[in-house]
C-alpha cells in the first residue's frame, strides 16, 4: 500500500517535472520576445538571455504603430476574419449536410468530387487568373472566397453529422417539422462543437494569412495586418545603401526590438480569444481525429 | 413523391438564393474595385480634360522602375509635376519588395506587364520568355548622353552585365557604396593598451598585434577573455592571398572565369588561419558568426569586448568622425559606443600578404538595371520618355534632389553654394517617402549628384578607402543555380574544418578535386560559354 503511494508520488513528480519543462519551453521564449520588444539596443546586443527587462525603450512599438496603415490593416484583417469565418461555416455546413445523407443520389461520386480537390489543385497562376477574370482583384472577396471551403474540414463536418442519430430527425418529421426546420432546430444545435472548431481553424488561418493579400490586393489601404507588419519590418531593416536613403545611415535601427514588437502586436488579439475557444478546439480536434 | 419534389424545390431555392447572394456581393464589390482601380483612370480623365500645350496626348507608362517600398499616391504633387514635365501619365505598380520576382512571375503568366521595370531576375530568362525588349545603344547615347558617360566613367563593364547575345536589354545602374570596399576596423584603445603605435599593415604585423590582444589583456580586466578576430575579419585575411575564397564566388583569372575557393593560394591562406586558430587568435565562436542577431552589420563580438579586429560593414555604418550638430556617427559606431563607452575605433587597411596582395570584400558598383518590356516597345515614345527622364536625372541637380528626396525647403535644403544638402526629415521611413512619390521617378541613383549632396560623408569615405575585391560580373547559368548551394556548403564547411584543425591543410587538394567533380567544372564551362555569348563573341 505504502509502496504504491510512493510510486504514485514518484509518477506525478515525473509528470509534473515534464509538464513544467514543457511549459518553460513555451513561456521562456515568450518572455524573451516580450523583453526584447521593450529593450534598448545596447541591451539587445548583450550576450546571454533576456527574460526580464532591465531597461525600457519603446522605440520598437513606436516604429510599428507610427504607420497609419497598421490601423487599416487591423480593420481589414478583422473584416476578413469575421466575414471569411462566417462564409466558411455556412458553406462548409451546407456542403457537409447533404453529403452526410445516405439518400443523396450519387453520394459516392459527390464525395469523391470533393475529396479530389484535396489532392489536386490548379496551382498559383491559374488561381490568380481565375480571381482576376472573375473580377475579384482588389476586393476582400479575393481573400475570403478562394479558400472558403476546405475539403478536409467539410469531410470532418460530414462525418460528425452522419454520426448524429437518424431517429432524432425522424421523430421531428413525425411531429410535422419540415426539412429546413429540422436543419435549423435539430442539426445545427447538435453540430455546435464541430462548427466551433471549423470557425476557430478558419479564424486563425485568416488572421495569419498574408500571401493572398500580397497577390490579389494592389491597394495599400486594403491590405491585411500581417502584410503591413511584414512591410514595416522590411522597411526598418532595409539596407540604406540599397534604398538610397543615405540619411538613415546615421540612425541605428533597433530591428530586433521592432520585430519582437510586431510579433507581440499580432499575437495579443489571438491570445486573448484563444482561452475562450480552447475547449471547443480540443473537443473538435478529437472528434475529427477519431471519426475523420 | 410529393415530399421528394418539395425537398428538391427547397434545395433549388436554397441554392439559387445562395448563388444570387454571392453574385450580388461579388458584383457590388466589383463596382467598388473598379472605382478604386480607376483612381488612376479618373486622374487620366482630368488630365485629358485640360488641353496640354503639346499637340500629343500624354504617353501612359505602367511604371515599376522603383523599389516599391510603399504605394505612391497618384495625386501627390510630385507625381503630377513629373507627369507634366515629361507629358506622361504614370500608372505606378505596387508589388511586394521582398517577393518581387514571385509576384511578377504570376503577373507575367497571366499576361500582365508593366512598361518599365527594375530587372531583378536574370536577363536571359526574361528575354527568352519574351518579356524584355532590347534597347539600342545608339538610342541611349543619343537621348541620355550624360547618363551613358557616367556609366563609362564608373565601369564600362556594366554595359556587359546587361547584354545578352550582344544586345543591350537594360539600363545599368550604379550603387555608389559598392565603389568602396568593406571596412577593416581596429579597437584603437586596445592597440594603445598593448603598446602598438602603428596600425598593422602586413600579415606579420597583424599577427603580432592579435597575439597581444589575446595574451596581454587589452581590456585591462585581469582576465584572459579576449580574442583577436572572428568571422568578419576572415575574408580580408584571405584577401592577402589573392581573393576571399570561403564561398562559391567567381574570380577572373587570365580572362577566364573560375572559382576563388579552389585556387592554390587559398591553401596558404588556410595554413595561416589554422596557425592563428591554434594560437587562439580566432574566437572559437566564429563558426556561427560574430553577428548573433539584428542588423547584419552588427558585431556582437565587438560590442561585448570579445575581439579587437572586425570588418564586413561599410564606412557609413562605422563612421567614427562626427560632422557636428546632433550627429552621432554611423549606426553601428553608435551601437559600439553605447556598449563600450570608453571604446575607440580606428579604420585600418587590409593586411598585405607575402606576394604583395591585399583587399577586403567589395560589393561592386553594379546595381539593379532598368529595362523595358515588349509591350512598351510597341510605342517608341515610351522608351524616349524613359531615356529623357533618365537624362534629366543625370543633368538637373534640383530635379534629381526633388524626385529623390522630396520638396526643397520641406524635406531638404541646400546648406551652401556647393550644393551640399541637409535632410530635414531624418526619421521618415522609405515607405512614407514613396507615398509622396519620392524615390519613384529617379529611376536610379546618380552617383555624382549623391556625392555632391552628401559631400561630408563621401569625403570621409574617400579618406578611408582601401583596396577591395569586387565580384566578377558574370551571366547566370542553370548549372550554377543547380550546384552552387552544395558547392557553397562544401567550401565553407571545408574551410572551417581546416581552420579548426579538424581536417589537415593537406586535405585541401582533395577538396579541390571534389569541388570540381561535384559541379565546379560544369559551371565553369557553362559560365565561360555564356560569358562569351553575353559579349556577343
Amino acid at each position: 500500500m505504502k509502496q504504491r503511494r510512493m510510486s504514485d508520488r514518484l509518477f506525478s513528480l515525473v509528470v509534473y517535472a515534464l509538464l513544467t519543462g514543457l511549459a518553460l519551453t513555451i513561456v521562456l521564449p515568450m518572455m524573451q520576445v516580450l523583453t526584447i520588444s521593450v529593450s534598448p539596443l545596447n541591451v539587445v546586443n548583450r550576450y546571454g538571455f533576456h527574460f526580464i527587462p532591465t531597461a525600457f525603450d519603446f522605440s520598437g512599438y513606436r516604429q510599428v504603430f507610427h504607420k497609419e496603415t497598421i490601423w487599416t490593416g487591423y480593420q481589414n484583417t478583422l473584416v476578413r476574419t469575421i466575414l471569411g469565418t462566417g462564409i466558411t461555416i455556412v458553406m462548409t455546413f451546407l456542403g457537409a449536410y447533404p453529403l452526410s445523407k445516405r439518400q443523396l443520389p450519387n453520394r459516392a461520386f459527390w464525395t469523391g468530387f470533393v475529396v479530389l480537390t484535396m489532392f489536386f489543385s490548379g496551382g498559383l497562376i491559374p488561381s490568380y487568373m481565375l480571381v482576376k477574370n472573375i473580377g475579384l482583384m482588389n476586393t476582400v472577396w479575393s481573400l475570403v472566397l478562394p479558400g472558403a471551403v476546405s475539403a478536409f474540414m467539410l469531410l470532418i463536418v460530414r462525418n460528425f453529422i452522419a454520426a448524429l442519430p437518424e431517429s432524432l430527425e425522424e421523430s421531428a418529421k413525425i411531429d410535422g417539422a419540415n426539412d429546413l426546420y429540422i436543419l435549423w432546430k435539430i442539426v445545427v444545435p447538435l453540430s455546435m462543437p464541430i462548427l466551433a472548431t471549423v470557425a476557430l481553424y478558419a479564424a486563425v488561418d485568416h488572421w495569419n494569412a498574408w500571401f493572398d493579400s500580397m497577390l490579389y490586393i494592389q491597394n495599400e489601404k486594403k491590405q491585411v495586418l500581417q502584410l503591413i507588419l511584414r512591410k514595416i519590418i522590411i522597411d526598418g531593416t532595409a539596407d540604406p545603401s540599397t534604398t538610397g536613403a543615405a540619411d538613415s545611415m546615421n540612425a541605428p535601427t533597433n530591428s530586433q526590438a521592432m520585430k519582437m514588437a510586431a510579433l507581440v502586436v499580432t499575437m495579443l488579439p489571438i491570445m486573448c480569444v484563444y482561452p475562450f475557444l480552447q475547449k471547443y478546439f480540443v473537443k473538435g480536434t478529437l472528434l475529427g481525429s477519431v471519426k475523420g | 413523391m410529393a415530399t421528394k419534389t418539395k425537398k428538391r424545390a427547397v434545395a433549388v431555392i436554397l441554392l439559387v438564393t445562395m448563388l444570387a447572394a454571392l453574385m450580388a456581393a461579388c458584383s457590388g464589390k466589383n463596382e467598388n474595385g473598379g472605382a478604386s482601380a480607376s483612381g488612376s483612370a479618373g486622374a487620366k480623365g482630368s488630365e485629358s480634360a485640360k488641353p496640354s500645350a503639346t499637340a500629343e496626348p500624354p504617353v501612359t507608362l505602367d511604371w515599376l522602375a522603383y523599389n516599391s517600398y510603399g504605394q505612391p499616391d497618384a495625386n501627390a504633387p510630385l507625381v503630377q509635376m513629373v507627369e507634366k514635365k515629361f507629358n506622361a501619365k504614370f500608372n505606378v505598380w505596387y508589388v511586394d519588395n521582398q517577393k518581387w520576382v514571385d509576384q511578377l512571375n504570376v503577373k507575367f503568366a497571366a499576361g500582365e506587364m508593366p512598361d518599365v521595370l527594375q530587372i531583378r531576375e536574370q536577363i536571359p530568362k526574361y528575354v527568352d520568355n519574351g518579356i524584355l525588349a532590347p534597347i539600342p545603344e545608339e538610342k541611349i547615347r543619343e537621348l541620355a548622353p550624360t547618363y551613358a558617360a557616367t556609366i563609362d566613367k564608373y565601369d564600362p563593364n556594366l554595359w556587359n552585365a546587361v547584354k545578352y547575345d550582344g544586345k543591350i536589354y537594360g539600363l545599368p545602374s550604379i550603387n555608389l557604396a559598392g565603389d568602396y570596399p568593406t571596412v577593416v576596423l581596429w579597437r584603437q584603445d586596445w592597440l594603445d593598451n598593448v603598446g602598438i603605435t602603428k596600425i598593422p599593415e602586413t600579415l606579420d604585423e597583424f599577427e603580432a598585434a592579435l597575439l597581444k590582444f589575446r595574451n596581454d589583456d587589452p581590456d585591462k580586466d585581469g582576465k584572459k577573455d579576449t580574442y583577436g578576430l572572428s568571422s568578419f575579419a576572415i575574408p580580408f585575411v584571405m584577401g592577402a592571398f589573392g581573393y576571399p575564397g570561403n564561398n562559391a564566388s567567381y574570380v577572373m583569372k587570365d580572362g577566364k572565369i573560375t572559382f576563388a575557393a579552389i585556387q592554390p593560394e587559398m591553401k596558404d591562406a588556410l595554413t595561416v588561419l589554422n596557425k592563428w586558430y591554434k594560437e587562439e587568435l580566432i574566437d572559437p565562436e566564429f563558426v556561427t558568426g560574430e553577428n548573433t542577431g539584428g542588423y547584419w552589420a552588427d558585431s556582437q563580438a565587438l560590442y561585448n569586448g570579445r575581439i579587437g579586429l572586425t570588418g564586413n560593414g561599410m564606412f557609413y555604418q562605422w563612421r567614427n568622425e562626427l560632422f557636428g550638430g546632433e550627429d552621432q556617427g554611423g549606426g553601428q559606431y553608435q551601437n559600439f559606443i553605447k556598449a563600450q563607452p570608453g571604446g575607440k575605433l580606428t579604420f585600418g587597411k587590409p593586411p598585405v600578404g607575402p606576394s604583395g596582395k591585399s583587399g577586403t570584400l567589395q560589393w561592386g558598383v553594379n546595381s539593379t538595371a532598368v529595362g523595358i518590356t515588349n509591350k512598351a516597345a510597341e510605342d517608341p515614345r515610351k522608351l524616349e520618355t524613359l531615356l529623357k527622364m533618365l537624362e534629366t536625372t543625370f543633368t538637373d541637380y534640383d530635379y534629381y534632389m526633388t524626385v529623390l528626396r522630396g520638396n526643397e525647403g520641406e524635406d531638404w535644403k541646400k546648406v551652401d553654394d556647393s550644393g551640399k544638402v541637409l535632410i530635414l526629415n531624418q526619421s521618415t521611413s522609405v515607405a512614407d517617402f514613396s507615398k509622396k512619390g519620392v524615390q519613384v521617378f529617379n529611376i536610379m541613383n546618380n552617383p555624382d549628384f549623391d556625392k555632391k549632396a552628401d559631400a561630408d560623408l563621401y569625403k570621409f569615405a574617400d579618406s578611408k578607402k582601401t583596396t577591395g575585391y569586387p565580384p566578377v560580373i558574370a551571366p547566370a547559368v542553370d548549372s550554377y543555380a543547380k550546384y552552387a548551394g552544395d558547392l557553397y556548403k562544401l567550401a565553407t564547411e571545408t574551410y572551417i574544418k581546416i581552420i579548426l584543425g579538424e581536417q589537415p591543410v593537406s586535405s585541401f587538394d582533395a577538396f579541390v578535386a571534389k569541388f570540381k567533380a561535384n559541379g565546379g567544372d560544369e559551371i565553369e564551362k557553362d559560365v565561360n560559354e555564356a560569358y562569351n555569348k553575353m559579349l556577343g563573341k
